[in-house]
């Protein structure tokens, strides 16, 4: 069985696991972090967002061995000791979740998509750029005004890759 | 009010675990030695099983066990049963088919489980899979419901397919009321198959303990103590004393988590076999094939007027599809969930309802959110504006013709009415839509070449289920009052027990706001204990807009014990009479004096029991209550959707969307209106994109996400939800429920308004952009040739 | 799921080589896209594996094929039924008539009709029609290379 290193929310991590392995099994199996949900088999649903290097990647259609060395961000990394990530805040705030399932995933997109787009985002913007997470509890409102303001509390944070890129 | 009292929106206690990613999920439960279990499933939708060669599959690397049928029925275990009897009008009973977890000599249905395997890793499970020979012999498959009855019959039982056929009314009277008639409208109307999607899939993990001979189940449920009476009455795993359900945080439930399904069963029974604990999670394409689905009825429906337009009658012929199998609750729904809201919130002197339920090879259909009366709402919500059109009559104005105005109000479909105000949700509802100018936007749009259209749904729903009593005569196997307890520790701290079941729905904040009102104490002071047969007596758990209704009125009930009992210990640690003892906002105090007792000193002195005699007044503060609802309660509103259609395209969009509720009294508006966003969402999900469809040989072709169109942002709208209260006279704090009623209200509205737009009635749901745009080639050929 | 796809094509052998070809088991093989076995177990009957890929399902497929309606040599039908284990199953036939061209080749034409149920059905409707367009170019892509060749 094929070695995978990567850095998992800000710690190395090493395993032999079978290359079949997926990221989001090898994050919930072997590192018990079970924040990344799996919702569907066809990367439709978005409950398995992660950050890998700062960009969002489903993975549930990811192979382990793919994101060797590089360093991913899951739910249970995002906020910084203590103090929740603004954009977890948000959610809180705004009622943007119910069951919570969906939650970790919309979490994740929600912060790169404010990386991509800045935080000043309109409403067409954020519905259009949810495209990849479904939600079936919130109908979506509470969730578009969650990002809103998570957006604008995120003022000035522009993201490991953008930052990486300058 | 206080911060965090009723009527506060306060900020859900359960979000820190969500957002953080610290929720607890089946899936998320790994037990020590556990195995995997893989379903092998029957790939035709009606075949009969000649032969089950697992010999090659028991020889693979890792497995533990290969299991079919007919191991489980030498094991003795039993088959799922419908818990809702139903007799046709001849008085027959409902026609129930045997339904065994694992089939036994034919499959019904295309996901039918055939064979679990099990092993080390699920990886192994599935490879084994692989190597298990199933011999079908196929027959004709039965699809469409309105063929159903008399095609190839599908089980023994029910030579014709036909499961009941039931009805609901006085067809005399009714026929009589329709002979007077000065106008009748007449409608044909498919309610579309719909899969529930909740985004957590089903998951269950059992384990067999063998010292003491008992059961757990972990599993995604909304009732965990209906699971464990069925699994251990009916199904005959273990007794209930030997068998712990525990359904930890649920991924949403929408009613296909209500019922008892068979993955949950297998993993209990092939824990016992393999002797280790046995985890299954479904993959989402298994949720397409199993989770129960909901609607699929066929219905004409007539609705007959006099000269003033007043409703003179009602009558409706439905057929039901159940699927291949009757699920938990599936007979339950399309009749008296159905038929007896049919009366909507109009005075209808007379209605008579038939329905026909058939077996068909598709998946069991049982309750999705709403269950029976998003059907109900959409026939006579549909009659309504198809009415007003023909009539040419404002539909707001038919509607206020017709209004139950006075109450309480016998509907002639069983449900007592016992308070509402339908003008003034109208009314709110027209306000918010900005109603009077939509014919300068319909102009407007007009300019920019598209068709506005504006629809209304002035729905009712039957909630708060139900009283035991009533419910029993109408065929229930259960009761279904609520239980609580409550638990008020030695510092003062509370734990609430409830039988309610929380999948989405926030009972950890609004039951604390609940007893943090009642109490006076903080909120983080409180913590609300569910979904844990060990820990929480028997209770019914959470459908059918019932945890506020029913499962809080327990809590009330509770609450007013142990407030009584404080009072008796605060009596005597402050040496006065018990009736001379007044609480509030925390404090016990004497009337006419200045003594009083904080919250904690009370709760301190029940448990240590120094200032009182043992003999005299019992220790401790627990109390528990049963609370069995006095009447259903009657949520109702308006719903007015406004849509742009692109008639080049039948490119659709909501451009508006206003809800007005009178869900009675409203614990945390923050959650309720998070509620109706959710219902909202399904009942457009309904009416314009979603659709279950299974081909002629009975293969489902929506089995993905890929296929299956689930509404996602852009979808959707923002929406503006407006409320009005009338309180709800049977139970203790007026509430009526707000679970369903964007999902009962919204399809409606939503056809209203698109057939408004495109001038022609004749368009079933889903209503997506190609249906749209046919339905336009028809209605405007010429528009379209140019 | 039912499938129905039609077409013809010209094959560069005369009409008896091409029926010769039709009716050999090892041409059969080299040419059924994914074909690992096929085994005569009667005049007419075959017992056949082949692995083939439709959109994300992938399956192995275990079964027989048959020929009837022989009409030597202008055509016949060939038929058979595969189970696919998880994924699946697939079944279907194709009547095939050969006539001869004005070239001293042959015209060979094909009506098929097939149905997949299952995860196969389930998963890969949408494509299931380009899969089978593309394995019956990939079947006359070769064969025709096998007459050719005769």
């Amino acid at each position: 069985m094929p070695t995978v290193s990567m850095t998992v929310n800000g710690k190395p991590v090493s395993a032999n696991v079978d290359a079949r392995t997926l990221l989001v099994q090898f994050l919930r199996e072997n590192l018990r972090l079970t924040g990344t949900h799996v919702g569907c088999d066809t990367s439709q649903c978005g409950a398995c967002v992660v950050h890998v290097d700062g960009v969002a990647l489903k993975s549930c259609t990811t192979f382990a061995w793919q994101v060797e060395g590089a360093n991913v961000t899951t739910i249970e990394g995002l906020a910084n000791g203590d103090k929740l990530h603004p954009m977890q805040e948000a959610f809180r705030e705004n009622h943007g979740l119910q069951c919570g399932f969906c939650t970790p995933g919309m979490i994740m997109s929600a912060v790169e998509m404010v990386w991509r787009k800045g935080s000043d985002l309109d409403e067409q913007t954020i519905r259009e750029e949810l495209d990849g997470n479904l939600c079936r509890c919130t109908g979506y409102h509470n969730i578009v005004k969650a990002i809103h303001a998570g957006a604008r509390a995120m003022a000035g944070d522009r993201g490991p890759a953008q930052q990486a890129a300058e | 009010m206080s911060a965090t009292g009723i009527g506060a929106s306060v900020r859900r206690k359960e979000d820190f675990r969500f957002i953080t990613g610290k929720g607890h999920y089946t899936d998320d439960i790994s037990r020590p030695g556990q195995t995997y279990a893989y379903f092998l499933r029957s790939p035709h939708a009606h075949a009969k099983i000649k032969r089950i060669d697992k010999a090659a599959a028991e020889k693979m690397p890792g497995v533990l066990g290969v299991l079919d049928g007919a191991e489980m029925q030498a094991d003795k275990i039993g088959n799922l049963i419908c818990g809702w009897m139903i007799h046709s009008k001849d008085g027959s009973p409902m026609k129930m088919a045997p339904h065994p977890a694992l089939a036994v000599g034919k499959v019904c249905y295309v996901g039918d489980p055939v064979v679990v395997v099990v092993a080390e890793t699920l990886a192994q499970a599935k490879d084994a899979a692989e190597k298990v020979v199933v011999d079908y012999e196929e027959l004709p498959a039965v699809v469409d419901c309105a063929k159903a009855k008399g095609a190839t019959q599908i089980h023994e039982v029910a030579s014709d397919n036909v499961i009941f056929d039931w009805h609901l009314g006085d067809k005399a009277k009714t026929d009589a009321a329709f002979a007077s008639a000065k106008h009748i409208t007449k409608l044909d109307i498919y309610n579309n198959r719909l899969a529930p999607n909740a985004i957590e899939p089903r998951a269950a993990i059992g384990e067999y303990d063998t010292g003491s001979e008992s059961f757990t189940l972990w599993n995604t449920s909304q009732n965990p103590h209906v699971a464990r009476l069925v699994i251990a009455a009916f199904v005959g795993m273990a007794p209930e004393n030997k068998l712990r359900v525990i359904a930890p945080d649920v991924g949403g439930g929408f009613g296909s988590k209500i019922f008892i399904y068979n993955e949950e069963v297998v993993a209990l029974w092939a824990s016992k076999r393999v002797g280790r604990p046995v985890k299954w999670t479904a993959e989402r394409s298994e949720s397409f094939l199993n989770d129960a689905h909901g609607r699929d009825h066929a219905t004409h429906a007539e609705m007959a007027f006099d000269a003033d337009g007043k409703i003179l009658g009602l009558r409706a012929h439905t057929v039901a599809n159940l699927g291949a199998y009757m699920s938990t609750f599936s007979s339950s729904v399309p009749t008296y969930l159905y038929a007896t809201l049919l009366s909507g919130q109009y005075a209808i002197p007379q209605i008579y309802c038939e329905v026909d339920a058939v077996y068909t090879n598709t998946a069991p259909v049982d309750a999705y959110r709403g269950a029976g009366r998003p059907e109900a709402a959409f026939v006579v919500e549909r009659l309504m504006e198809v009415a007003a059109r023909e009539l040419g009559v404002d539909p707001a104005d038919l509607r206020r013709r017709n209004f139950v105005k006075s109450f309480p109000h016998q509907t002639p479909v069983i449900m007592a009415y016992d308070t509402g105000d339908f003008d003034a949700s109208l009314k709110k509802a027209m306000e918010l839509a900005d109603y009077k100018n939509f014919g300068k936007r319909k102009r407007e749009a007009e300019r920019r070449g598209k068709l506005r259209g504006i629809g209304f749904s002035a729905y009712i729903e039957a909630c708060g289920i139900a009283p035991s009593q009533a419910v029993g005569s109408l065929g229930a196997g259960v009761g279904l009052w609520e239980s609580a307890e409550v638990r008020v520790n030695p510092t003062g701290s509370v734990e609430v027990l409830t039988g309610s079941h929380a999948h989405g729905q926030g009972h950890e904040t609004t039951f604390a706001q609940l007893v943090s009102e009642r109490l006076g104490i903080p909120i983080e002071s409180i913590s609300i204990v569910h979904g844990d047969t060990d820990k929480v007596q028997f209770g019914m758990g959470t459908y059918g807009s019932r945890s506020g209704a029913v499962g809080m009125s327990a809590i009330v009930k509770a609450l007013d014990k142990v407030e009584a009992k404080a009072k008796k210990v605060a009596a005597h640690m402050m040496e006065a009479a018990e009736g001379d003892i007044e609480f509030k906002d925390g404090t016990f105090t004497v009337a006419g004096t200045d003594k009083s007792a904080a919250w904690g000193d009370v709760a301190l002195n029940a448990y240590i029991a120094h200032k009182f005699s043992g003999q005299e007044l019992e220790p401790g503060l627990k109390e528990g209550a049963f609370y069995d609802p006095a009447n259903f309660t009657f949520p109702a509103g308006c719903h007015i959707c406004e849509v742009e259609v692109d008639p080049t395209t039948g490119e659709t969009e909501i451009v508006n969307w206003s809800a007005v509720d009178d869900f009675g009294v409203v614990i945390n508006p923050m959650i309720v209106e998070g509620q109706v966003h959710g219902g909202v969402a399904q009942g457009i999900g309904q009416a314009m994109i979603e659709h279950a469809i299974y081909d002629d040989n009975g293969q489902p072709v929506t089995g993905s996400f890929m296929d299956y169109a689930m509404p996602r942002a852009h979808n959707l709208p923002s929406f503006k939800v407006g409320m009005t209260m009338t309180k709800c006279p049977s139970n203790p704090l007026g509430m009526k429920g707000c679970g369903e009623a964007g999902a009962i209200a919204a399809p409606a509205a939503v056809i209203n308004a698109i057939t408004d737009a495109i001038g022609t009635e004749n368009i079933a749901m889903p209503a997506n952009a190609a249906t749209v745009w046919a339905a336009i080639q028809k209605t405007q050929p010429r528009a379209a040739a140019e | 799921m039912a499938m129905t796809m039609n077409g013809e094509i010209n094959l560069a052998a005369a009409q008896d080589v091409v029926w010769a070809k039709l009716n050999d088991p090892e041409v059969l093989k080299v040419c059924i896209p994914g074909c690992e076995t096929l085994e005569k177990i009667s005049d007419n009957e075959f017992q056949a594996v082949a692995t083939n890929k439709v959109g994300p399902v992938k399956a192995r497929f275990k079964g027989k094929v048959r020929f009837s309606d022989i009409d030597a040599p202008n055509g016949y039908k060939i038929s058979g039924e595969g189970d696919g284990g998880i994924a699946g199953f697939a079944k279907g036939g194709a009547t095939v008539r050969l006539t001869p061209n004005d070239g001293g080749g042959t015209v060979l034409s094909y009506d098929v009709e097939a149905q997949i149920g299952g995860k196969l059905a389930q998963l890969g409707q949408r494509l299931i029609n380009g899969a089978a367009k593309k394995m019956a170019d990939q079947f006359f892509e070769k064969f025709g290379q096998a007459v050719a060749g005769a």
